[in-house]
């Protein structure tokens, strides 16, 4: 059953009965049967007992070096490799690297600038993520992510961070100039697609929050606790909503 | 609307003058273009996708030019080449945010844009687009949007550039237009545009139900004296190649599903020279012939888009 399946698909071929499978991301079904909707290799995700019953087939959009041959007489389940992304939009719950630009007393307004590829599903080893988060710097500037094509903020998709949605704890005393300074670097988590022009965005949660930052004097700074980084050359430190190093 | 704010060129033609007497003379006459091709036979494709790295998918997509005109390279006897064949780049830039000034939506929003090169056609093109490239955008776009997923990319634009590097012609270039004639060559244009602009969306990535091709069947008459019988039905015509072209049909077509997307006829279909057991009315027998040279295209289509996964998964 599994052999049958090609490892490239192209939209339009026809993957596998629905019966069988599931249909994934970067699939779609008609008539009871599997299609694959965009082009690129085809993964094969296994059934959980609990939770669902069939396997789900996925066209990836993520090109690997070994893409998995989910050929289970082949063996040999290659490591796939987190390669440059295509498209990803921003979705409720996925994570995103922003940059801020501008700090108003109710919210924040950033751009978003990555969509970090968290498949929370099956099979996402916790080096994976981990591995996302040591390369913030290479992601961001890498000419090789789509999305650094886009250079203007306008060209980014806009989110909000509300001042409640800062962090969990004491919501009503937040003081937004404390938590974010413009040009900053945030990882957040999507909470609504919103109105027409902004995202919603959460830092409520520990490992949410400013990844990177540069002080007053222009130097990149470095966390020292959950709301305050420091300038290793001057030693000031500045407040700050941080997000828990990895 | 005439364009103030650059310098064209001078308004007319893009290639040299011909007295029209030398067309006549028994040289001139051998230069025009004859179909060498069975009538079902369809030109060879060259498609190729990411050619373009800003942009977030790119083809590149050109015909094969007639034999007439490897005939004339070969043997030149006029400054003119006898036929044109297209040739087409096409951009795909996005998803990207919606303007602020844009209302919310929940699907993808598409715009498609059509131009031609200045030097594209035998008659030069300006630089604003004009009605009728307004007209194959509009084309463009019914074609690509029942092919598109739209509902997996909320709040997002989709921009489809397409650049028209060397357009069809409408009629062979030494004849005098006549009441025949109409925009042939945009046919030809249309399916080469639905064609580049599907390779460029599975490039971009873009969720598509299928890759969806263009394809172009014409009824032609082929008499030489004028008194002309029941017109021929001929996949993937050059207009430059026949004298004249009674009716023509585009299909935009997705061969999975069996659906087309597009449908653009124009002239009078009423009388077609089929099979003598084909009792199809001369439309149905049209656009049964586009969809035909669609599903030919879609062959070149389906390989364009493999190869192109296939370097990307290679490389990576």
């Amino acid at each position: 059953m599994a052999a049958s399946l090609p490892s490239l698909a192209i939209p339009g071929q026809r993957l596998g009965p629905a019966s069988s499978y599931s249909a994934g991301p970067g699939t779609h079904v008609q008539q009871s049967s599997i299609y694959a909707s965009i082009a690129g290799p085809v993964c094969l995700d296994p059934a959980q007992p609990k939770i669902q019953a069939k396997a789900t087939l996925r066209v990836s959009r993520v090109a690997t070096s070994k893409y998995q041959t989910r050929n289970p007489q082949a063996g040999a389940v290659a490591a796939a490799q987190p390669k440059p992304r295509y498209n990803t939009l921003p979705a409720v719950d996925s994570i995103v690297l922003a940059r801020v630009t501008r700090v108003q007393k109710r919210q924040v307004a950033v751009s978003i600038l990555v969509v970090l590829d968290d498949t929370p599903s099956v099979g996402a080893d916790p080096s994976r993520t981990a591995s996302d988060n040591d390369n913030v710097a290479s992601i961001l500037t890498s000419a090789a992510n789509p999305e650094n094509h886009s250079n203007t903020d306008e060209l980014r998709f806009q989110a909000l961070i509300r001042k409640e949605d800062v962090r969990a704890v004491e919501k009503d005393r937040v003081v937004m100039d404390d938590m974010f300074r413009v040009g900053d670097i945030v990882r957040g988590s999507v909470i609504s697609l919103g109105d027409q022009s902004f995202y919603y965005i959460t830092t409520a949660r520990n490992d949410l929050g400013v990844v990177m930052a540069r002080s007053e004097a222009g130097n990149m700074m470095f966390p020292v606790s959950w709301k305050e980084m420091r300038d290793p050359l001057t030693g000031v430190g500045e407040p700050r909503k941080v997000a828990r190093p990895f | 609307m005439t364009d103030r704010r650059r310098i064209n060129g001078p308004p007319g033609g893009t290639r040299p003058a011909v007295y029209a007497s030398l067309l006549q003379s028994a040289t001139g006459a051998a230069d025009r273009a004859q179909r060498q091709r069975q009538p079902t036979d369809l030109r060879k494709i060259f498609l190729k996708t990411g050619l373009i790295p800003s942009a977030s998918g790119s083809s590149y997509l050109e015909f094969e030019p007639s034999a007439s005109l490897a005939a004339a390279r070969a043997n030149p006897k006029s400054l003119i080449p006898p036929s044109s064949a297209l040739k087409l780049a096409c951009t795909v830039h996005g998803p990207k945010p919606l303007p602020r000034s844009a209302t919310f939506s929940p699907n993808l929003v598409l715009t498609t844009h059509v131009k031609y090169a200045p030097f594209a056609a035998r008659r030069r093109k300006g630089h604003i687009r004009d009605a009728s490239e307004r007209d194959l955008g509009v084309h463009l776009e019914t074609a690509l949007r029942g092919a598109i997923i739209a509902e997996r990319w909320p709040k997002s634009g989709l921009d489809i550039t397409l650049t028209i590097i060397e357009a069809e012609d409408d009629r062979w270039w030494g004849d005098a237009p006549d009441s025949h004639d109409a925009s042939w060559g945009m046919m030809n244009v249309l399916a080469g545009c639905i064609t580049a602009a599907s390779a460029a969306l599975a490039d971009a990535h873009i969720d598509c139900l299928d890759l969806v091709s263009g394809g172009v069947a014409a009824l032609v008459s082929e008499d030489m004296t004028g008194s002309s019988g029941p017109p021929r039905l001929v996949l993937d015509t050059d207009p430059a190649e026949h004298r004249s072209i009674v009716s023509a049909c585009v299909v935009a077509y997705m061969p999975a599903r069996d659906e087309i997307t597009e449908l653009w006829l124009k002239g009078d279909s009423s009388k077609a020279a089929l099979e003598d057991d084909d009792k199809r009315p001369g439309h149905e027998a049209l656009i049964d012939g586009a969809v035909d040279a669609a599903r030919g295209a879609h062959t070149v289509l389906g390989q364009a888009v493999r190869e192109s996964i296939a370097r990307t998964v290679g490389s990576a």
